[in-house]
């Protein structure tokens, strides 16, 4: 019963995280300013700013994949199944 | 809401059946989009040589000496033409974001998804990638004739050149975006001569797949799997909204027959089962099988399907915009209270917006307490209150201000700095002191307000609230 393409998997996972870390990013540096809140590293705002909408893009991904693993159903597991049709893209 | 039962959703086999990009993308059959004349393909031309035109174009711009539209990241400041925006000025961003999506509402209740069709970034650069598709490639059957060859010489040219354009023209892309965050003309520069900052080349690189991604590979994937919008449309559309649909009364029965035959005699409708309207549509969807979610609006059906009706000699519009009121024979009103409605809500907040963009103050004071201590007691017996003022102008020029406080009667205004000057784009903290005799105070806590005025400008004033602490009544 895989019926979902694995290019909607894939971007089942990637993009909604890749948007709320856009929106995250934005959030976030607004209100703090890298070159106070990291006053202690050698680093570039724009560096900052791309590593922060990096670990968030990460952030989100996770979460995305955890939620599609739980989301598979339980019968899988007892029956040895791996391929479910809400399953992660793997 | 659109009627459920009208609103088939068909499992669509797409007519452009082949097995490229199988290996990558299950299930997915590639599309080619026949090339299409017409009215909406006009339109939707301009539409994109508008705004890649602009996309393009506007970082180069100048305005006053800096570049017209330019978010300064590094600096946290926003140009855009002779403003600046500073992180203090968010609330603008929201405002900006309410206007869009009530422009989405009222365009969607209108005719459905204009803004798919002819203005989104993914259908236009989609456009743009699938012109140098043909220009390399050739035209649809030459496409899939290509396709469908082994590997030769000639066929891995073929591709390598549209690859190489494709790439070239999303590294531009690329180049072009990170334009609007890093000023462009030192960037392109920097480009040319390879010497650019990590971060820089990082985006340039990133935006630049990102577009060849979406626009060479995945194209209507990004509409159906990726896009919200097309998800929750139905939400948006009711009887009354003009969608591009098939005019299955006067279509069927289809089928092919000769010019010279009369469809009445032949008890046949007037859809002639070309299938062009399938060829021609870019996420590969069949019109005639109703409205469905995959459909962007592009109307490139309605253009292909009216240059055969042409040729048949039969009536335009067999595939047209209509509302579901129509084919159904019901009439039809499309200035509806809802629009009405959506329009009037647009319209004030679009102007609101506008109105006060253009009258904000470029001038900002936060006030912030001192925490250590609630208050503290002078030589002289006064209560003090210590803050620390955060002056920020944002205005294009340097200014020198005076500060005063109000609130209570008899309070003193104490600082160590002689003149209050911020230059433009700076942001100053000034620590002041503000005492009072404590006969003066009947509570405990007090509201007071500072005052700043630029000396030399009249307009430029702000008042912010305070909190003054006393000892305990």
């Amino acid at each position: 019963m895989n019926e979902i393409p694995k290019t909607q998997k894939i971007v089942a996972i990637l993009w909604p995280s890749f948007i709320t870390a856009g929106i995250a990013t934005i959030l976030f540096f607004t209100a703090f300013d890298p070159n106070v809140v990291f006053v202690d590293y050698d680093i570039s705002r724009v560096g900052a700013y791309s590593i922060g909408f990096f670990l968030f893009w990460i952030f989100g991904a996770t979460t995305a994949v955890s939620t599609c693993f739980f989301l598979r159903p339980c019968d899988s597991f007892n029956q040895g199944k791996s391929n479910s049709s809400t399953g992660t893209a793997s | 809401m659109t009627d459920p039962q009208k609103k088939q959703t068909v499992n669509v086999q797409p007519i452009a059946a082949d097995d490229v990009g199988q290996s990558l993308y299950e299930k997915r059959q590639k599309i080619y989009p026949r090339e299409v004349h017409g009215i909406f393909a006009a339109l939707r031309i301009t539409g994109l040589f508008v705004l890649l035109g602009l996309y393009y174009f506007v970082p180069w711009m100048v305005w006053d000496g800096h570049q017209a539209v330019l978010f300064d990241l590094p600096a946290r400041k926003f140009y855009i033409l002779g403003m600046v925006f500073w992180p203090q000025d968010f609330f603008y961003l929201a405002l900006l974001l309410i206007v869009a999506a009530l422009a989405l509402f009222f365009f969607t209740a209108l005719a459905g998804r204009l803004w798919c069709g002819y203005a989104c970034p993914q259908t236009v650069w989609t456009d743009a990638f699938l012109w140098i598709e043909r220009w390399v490639e050739g035209s649809r059957p030459k496409q899939m004739k290509l396709d469908k060859q082994p590997m030769s010489f000639n066929k891995f040219r073929i591709k390598a050149t549209k690859h190489l354009i494709w790439v070239v023209f999303s590294i531009f892309t690329g180049l072009t975006f990170v334009g609007y965050f890093s000023p462009m003309r030192e960037l392109a520069v920097n480009f040319i001569n390879f010497d650019l900052g990590p971060w820089e080349a990082f985006w340039i690189f990133f935006y630049g797949f990102a577009t060849y991604g979406n626009a060479g590979w995945l194209r209507e994937q990004v509409c159906t799997y990726m896009c919200p919008y097309a998800r929750f449309q139905s939400a948006m559309i009711d009887n009354d909204t003009l969608i591009i649909s098939y005019d299955e009364e006067r279509g069927e029965p289809r089928g092919a027959r000769k010019k010279s035959v009369n469809p009445k005699e032949a008890n046949l409708g007037h859809c002639i089962d070309c299938t062009i309207c399938v060829q021609v549509c870019p996420t590969g969807i069949d019109i005639r099988d109703g409205l469905q979610y995959q459909c962007i609006g592009c109307a490139a059906c309605i253009d292909a399907c009216d240059d055969v009706m042409d040729k048949m000699g039969y009536p335009k519009g067999l595939v047209r915009y209509t509302t579901e009121n129509i084919l159904r024979g019901h009439s039809t009103h499309i200035i509806r209270p809802r629009i009405i409605l959506y329009a009037v809500i647009l319209a004030v907040i679009t102007f609101s917006s506008f109105f006060a963009i253009l009258n904000r103050t470029p001038l900002a004071m936060d006030v912030i307490r001192d925490r250590n201590t609630l208050f503290r007691e002078t030589n002289e017996g006064l209560i003090e209150n210590v803050y620390t003022l955060k002056l920020i102008n944002m205005d294009q020029a340097n200014h020198e201000y005076s500060l005063s406080v109000s609130g209570l009667e008899g309070l003193n205004l104490k600082m160590d700095a002689v003149d209050i000057v911020v230059e433009s784009g700076d942001v100053v903290e000034l620590p002041v002191r503000v005492n009072i005799d404590p006969e003066m105070l009947q509570q405990r806590s007090s509201e007071i307000s500072f005052h700043l005025d630029a000396i030399d400008a009249e307009e430029l004033s702000v008042t912010e609230e305070a909190r003054f602490l006393g000892p305990r009544r």
